[in-house]
């Protein structure tokens, strides 16, 4: 739910919870005012009657007046007298309907008897006043909270613009782009606050980021060339004539090392270099001449296996990628399907759709599945593979969002990559 | 071939300075950007070999200080950067080779003598060892004048055996002369054994002198002495 949405809700709830009771008690209040002007109007009638009759010796004339309406019955033909204001109803002869009144009823004495007098006033004025000031109250109160409620909504969506706007550049954000990361400026302090952290944010991250990757460049050079030096004096050891076979066979594995470890160390690199997504720059790559170049620079491996090759290409597939790690990524498949290959197997590479599969028949792992693209895992204990080609794979298939998968089935190996993470 | 190296690490200029002497190479070396500014417009040098990171300066700009005196030498950038982005600047101002260190010194050697060809002979010359005559830009080779039929690894072989001839050469160093990066040293030792026997056995065939020897346990080397 929008914030908009759950704060205009919320508003609307309690407006029409509050305006619910403040109706109801308004009405009430209301009513209260009104019977209280009345009581006080129908006291003053009642001491008028009351002087009247005290000064007045005649019978008065009875108003014919509705409003004015007395009626006076002597005391003695009542048992119990209703005294006090109260509420009644009375039917009108003229309207032919009954008319709501407010009664005062109060004993006097006149000329020594007792009588028992009741005053009126009609309410039906009073009650249509009411009812109208209810209405025009309701009517008001209402605008007020539709127009309340437009301004708020209103005002909130052009603050929020702005919100919304930084949302969707943070989303978008690439830390590899060059662009400049700019936020909309706002009217709202706290949005302007949050879009000046962000920026300040943003920049310390970048600027972290330019650390680290000048720090992977760093350790490689810095690590390299020691390893130049190691293995350059090895070369030259080697030339030496004095040497008998025994040294110059621990000079050579001293020199095979160093180059391992040259080698692992720029593995190393790349795979944090894929994980940085330091390879920005995508181009479309067809995937069928990657592997034809692949398959021709390793055909001694492949004829000397006496691998057979099946091919299923469908032409359409266009890789988005960069083209080096789109390379590495098929190499590494491909050569790992040579290299686990038995001999006169079989390696086949399917391009269908948007799938990438490439199989090699081989026995089944000895190694879990799961383990497969772990760093350092690896089946043979042969010290010149790195175990780090799957895992590299892996690294790169998750920089563009591929799924890469590895199933083992009627004696095949096969890792698929699908473009789509969906399928 | 008069060559400077200009790299900062003292150590590994000595060992590239002690191999290509040996090649008979004059070799020159300077630590940093400015004395080798200075050797470069003082004197003539047919190749140099140039580190990009330098204490005081680039080794690119020294490269494009070269190109921009139009001075027709051979440029060989060696750096511990592998990046393709660095390799590529580096070949687009106008560098011969790129060598990620670190690198074999055969190798080093290998790119110098054919930028020697490239510069000396205009490419057309051809390499004459007693029986053995190759013609690097026809790939074609010629024993006691008779031409000899060779797969283009067995060639390639051949010219970096002649490279680096009496010289040690290991086999990690073959391995990636011949394939690069493309092959895992573990695999490609088989084969260089199997592309070796059958050069070899090509070579004898046709009369040449058994000039490759097997160094136990390290490699190959190819003599004539």
């Amino acid at each position: 739910m929008k914030l908009l949405t759950k704060t205009s809700l919320n508003y609307l709830s309690v407006t029409l919870f509050v305006f619910m009771f403040g109706t109801i008690a308004f009405y009430y209040l209301l009513r209260h005012q009104v019977n209280q002007n009345i009581n006080i109007e129908l006291e003053k009638r009642k001491n008028s009657i009351v002087n009247q009759l005290l000064s007045a010796h005649e019978s008065i004339a009875a108003p014919t007046n509705q409003n004015e309406k007395i009626l006076i019955t002597p005391l003695n033909e009542l048992s119990y007298p209703q005294l006090n204001f109260y509420d009644t109803i009375i039917y009108d002869q003229i309207n032919k309907k009954y008319i709501p009144f407010r009664q005062l009823g109060f004993i006097t004495k006149f000329n020594n008897d007792s009588f028992y007098v009741q005053i009126y006033k009609s309410l039906e004025e009073t009650d249509n006043l009411i009812i109208r000031i209810f209405l025009i109250m309701t009517v008001l109160v209402i605008l007020i909270i539709i127009a309340l409620l437009i301004t708020i909504r209103h005002t909130s969506l052009m603050a929020w613009k702005v919100f919304y706007d930084t949302i969707n550049k943070i989303n978008n954000y690439d830390i590899n782009s060059h662009n400049e990361f700019s936020l909309k400026q706002s009217e709202v302090k706290e949005f302007d606050d949050l879009n000046r952290n962000l920026i300040a944010m943003t920049d310390r991250i970048k600027k972290d980021y330019s650390n680290m990757k000048e720090y992977t460049e760093n350790a490689s050079h810095e690590m390299q060339t020691p390893l130049a030096i190691i293995s350059s004096k090895l070369e030259l050891l080697l030339q030496s004539q004095k040497l008998d076979e025994k040294q110059m066979k621990a000079i050579t594995d001293a020199y095979d090392a160093s180059n391992r470890l040259s080698k692992l160390n720029k593995t190393l690199l790349l795979l944090a270099k894929i994980e940085n997504r330091q390879f920005p720059e995508s181009k479309s790559i067809m995937p069928t001449s990657l592997i034809e170049s692949q398959l021709e620079n390793l055909e001694d491996l492949i004829e000397s296996k006496g691998i057979q090759i099946i091919k299923q290409f469908d032409e359409n597939l266009i890789l988005q990628m960069n083209p080096y790690l789109a390379e590495i990524m098929l190499a590494n498949l491909i050569k790992n399907a040579i290299r686990h290959n038995i001999k006169d197997g079989y390696l086949i590479i399917k391009i269908i759709k948007d799938s990438i599969c490439i199989s090699n028949s081989g026995n089944e792992l000895k190694i879990k599945k799961e383990l497969l693209f772990e760093r350092f895992h690896k089946q043979s204990s042969s010290p010149e593979s790195l175990g780090l080609g799957l895992a590299i794979v892996q690294k790169i298939c998750e920089v563009y969002d591929f799924k890469i998968d590895y199933y083992y089935e009627n004696n095949l190996h096969n890792f698929s990559i699908y473009l789509n993470k969906s399928n | 071939m008069k060559i400077l190296i200009i790299e900062d690490e003292k150590a590994l200029t000595d060992s590239i300075v002690e191999y290509l002497h040996e090649e008979g190479h004059v070799c020159e070396a300077v630590y940093n950007f400015n004395d080798a500014v200075e050797k470069i417009q003082l004197y003539e040098y047919d190749c140099i070999v140039v580190d990009i990171n330098l204490p005081d300066g680039s080794g690119l700009d020294i490269i494009k200080l070269i190109k921009k005196n139009s001075k027709s030498l051979g440029i060989i950038i060696i750096s511990a950067r592998n990046s393709l982005e660095n390799r590529i600047e580096g070949l687009e101002i106008g560098a011969d080779n790129y060598l990620t260190k670190p690198f074999h010194l055969a190798e080093l050697n290998a790119h110098l003598k054919s930028i020697n060809r490239r510069i000396n002979f205009n490419g057309n010359e051809q390499i004459i060892i007693n029986e053995i005559k190759l013609l690097p830009n026809d790939h074609t080779v010629f024993i006691n004048d008779k031409e000899l039929k060779l797969t283009r690894k067995e060639f390639e072989l051949l010219v970096f055996f002649i490279s680096n001839k009496n010289k040690v050469i290991t086999k990690s160093g073959l391995a990636e002369h011949l394939w690069g990066d493309y092959m895992d040293t573990a695999d490609s030792f088989d084969f260089i054994y199997t592309h070796i026997k059958n050069l070899r056995s090509k070579l004898l065939k046709e009369g040449c002198a058994d000039y490759i020897k097997t160094v136990y346990g390290v490699g190959y080397k190819f003599d004539i002495s």
